[in-house]
């Protein structure tokens, strides 16, 4: 579980965040979306204690962030940043993964199984170099390094950037099992098809606070909040709003062909 | 210290000065603190230094500079002052160790020297554009071009790395890498392994930046390619008067 309560954070005195106020409950599926520079990536590194608030407490699994240091919380809080190439510092996708899992075991059988428990879920080749990859499967091995870790809240800061479809909907499965197996998800994105398909919540950042928190239905429906933070809800969303109240609330496409097809009949 | 080297904005009078004489009052300022071995000699170069950053409207950035300068300056200021056992003791401590007068004297100018040898170079480069730079030199010094820009881009990528570096620390230390740990050893320990992500994402900037120069026609560039004048004026001979006239004071009180 994780509570933000009053939470403000600022910059050199530039407030960026002001009193932001939620909770997640464990097993939830959110995403975080607003503009370019509207705090997303800094409300983001509240979550682990990469940045600690001004004011106010975020509480993470019980742990205060402003008391507990960040490679502790790691253990409980898995991030994935934009650039794996930031994550990555060995020479083999083995030992990449191995280097996460000896700062918070000791166990070296443990490690060892968590390490190939992980290495065959995602199907790779422990002796290539990582940076030799593409960036998909950078994206990848980052994301296993966290994964091994098994955390119980996972943050990804905008985890697709840069991936082609195939790639980014790897990715995304993997990040729905996940999720489907109990772990938080918390995602900054920008693709609002993705946080369609997957998020279930959707937090509207900007203008330093939360502008919504509402069921992913009722955010992309909502015209007022998304023309203040410029966002474009999906195509078939935008299609079912132009086509009035008997097309209200769908997201997806299968929905809109079901709700014709109800219609027909 | 956060983006110390980065072009601050302004228009006061060290900013109007040519690029050439901001890099000779900072060198003879830098040269005056190192002649004079008079403690108040030190403390009064240290002072010009900060008088011309207010100047230049940085006086922020002086004072934090000069913060930071201190802390290291503290750790070689131990360090000297218990290796020097010349002079007379003056105060005694356990385990055979004495601070000396001399070693206390030396300690302190050597810290100042520092202190006050550092400071105008970081202070000048500040409210230096990097393209008036290099200019300057291929046009007044008659650098080639080639070597200019190299020397130039080292000094741009300085806060690059700072700030690359601070996002891999942060990346390793969500991961659990216990960066945030009190001991400095072993976060000097931890350090090591990141030189592996700061070299390879350094060579892929650096292959970027080599290619998109020779996109925008960098072999053609020759000593007349630059458009700007930079011609010495007035303020510029009073700056390097004052300058020459510090270094003399300064050779003089010994």
């Amino acid at each position: 579980m994780i509570e933000f309560s009053n939470v403000c954070f600022a910059y050199d005195k530039n407030n960026i965040l002001e009193n932001i106020n939620f909770t997640i409950d464990d097993g939830e599926f959110i995403a975080i979306v607003g503009r370019n520079g509207a705090g997303k990536t800094t409300l983001m590194k509240l979550f682990n204690g990469l940045l600690k608030p001004t004011s106010g407490t975020v509480t993470v699994e019980g742990l205060d962030t402003r008391l507990a240091r960040t490679s502790e919380l790691a253990g409980h809080v898995g991030f994935l940043f934009q650039n794996p190439d930031r994550q990555i510092c060995q020479n083999t996708v083995k030992a990449e993964i191995e280097f996460g899992l000896k700062c918070i075991l000791t166990d070296k059988n443990e490690i060892e199984e968590r390490c190939l428990a992980t290495m065959e879920s995602f199907g790779f080749e422990g002796d290539k170099d990582p940076f030799s990859l593409s960036r998909g499967e950078r994206q990848k091995v980052a994301l296993a390094s966290v994964l091994a870790l098994s955390p119980k809240i996972m943050v990804l800061d905008e985890p697709t950037t840069g991936l082609d479809y195939k790639e980014c909907m790897q990715i995304m499965e993997v990040i729905k099992d996940l999720n489907s197996r109990g772990t938080t998800v918390v995602m900054v994105c920008h693709d609002m098809e993705l946080v369609t398909d997957f998020a279930q919540r959707v937090l509207v950042i900007g203008e330093g606070g939360v502008l919504a928190d509402d069921v992913c239905k009722n955010v992309m429906s909502n015209d007022t909040v998304l023309r203040r933070t410029s966002l474009a809800p999906p195509q078939i969303a935008q299609l079912a709003i132009r086509l009035g109240e008997a097309f209200n609330g769908i997201l997806a496409v299968d929905e809109m062909a079901e709700r014709i097809e109800e219609m027909a009949n | 210290m956060k983006g110390m080297l980065e072009y601050s904005q302004g228009d006061t009078v060290i900013h109007r000065l040519n690029p050439l004489t901001k890099m000779l009052l900072a060198f003879l300022l830098c040269l005056s603190s190192f002649v004079s071995s008079h403690i108040l000699m030190a403390v009064g170069i240290i002072i010009i230094n900060i008088i011309v950053a207010g100047m230049a409207g940085i006086a922020n950035k002086a004072f934090s500079l000069l913060k930071t300068l201190l802390k290291i300056g503290l750790i070689l200021f131990l360090l000297q002052i218990f290796f020097i056992r010349t002079g007379n003791v003056i105060l005694d401590l356990p385990l055979n160790l004495y601070i000396t007068d001399t070693g206390l004297n030396f300690s302190v100018l050597l810290v100042l020297r520092l202190v006050g040898a550092t400071m105008p170079l970081v202070l000048m480069l500040t409210v230096t554009k990097m393209s008036d730079l290099t200019n300057v030199f291929v046009q007044k010094l008659h650098i080639p071009y080639k070597y200019t820009f190299a020397f130039i881009t080292a000094l741009r990528f300085i806060p690059i790395f700072e700030s690359e570096m601070n996002g891999i620390i942060e990346a390793q230390t969500a991961r659990g890498v216990e960066f945030d740990t009190k001991n400095p050893l072993k976060k000097l320990k931890l350090v090591l392994p990141l030189c592996v992500p700061l070299l390879i994402s350094s060579v892929k900037r650096i292959e970027g930046s080599a290619i998109s120069a020779e996109l925008r026609g960098f072999n053609v560039r020759q000593k007349n390619s630059g458009y700007k004048k930079y011609n010495f004026s007035g303020r510029d001979y009073i700056a390097m008067t004052a300058s020459i006239l510090t270094l003399v004071v300064s050779s003089f009180v010994a």
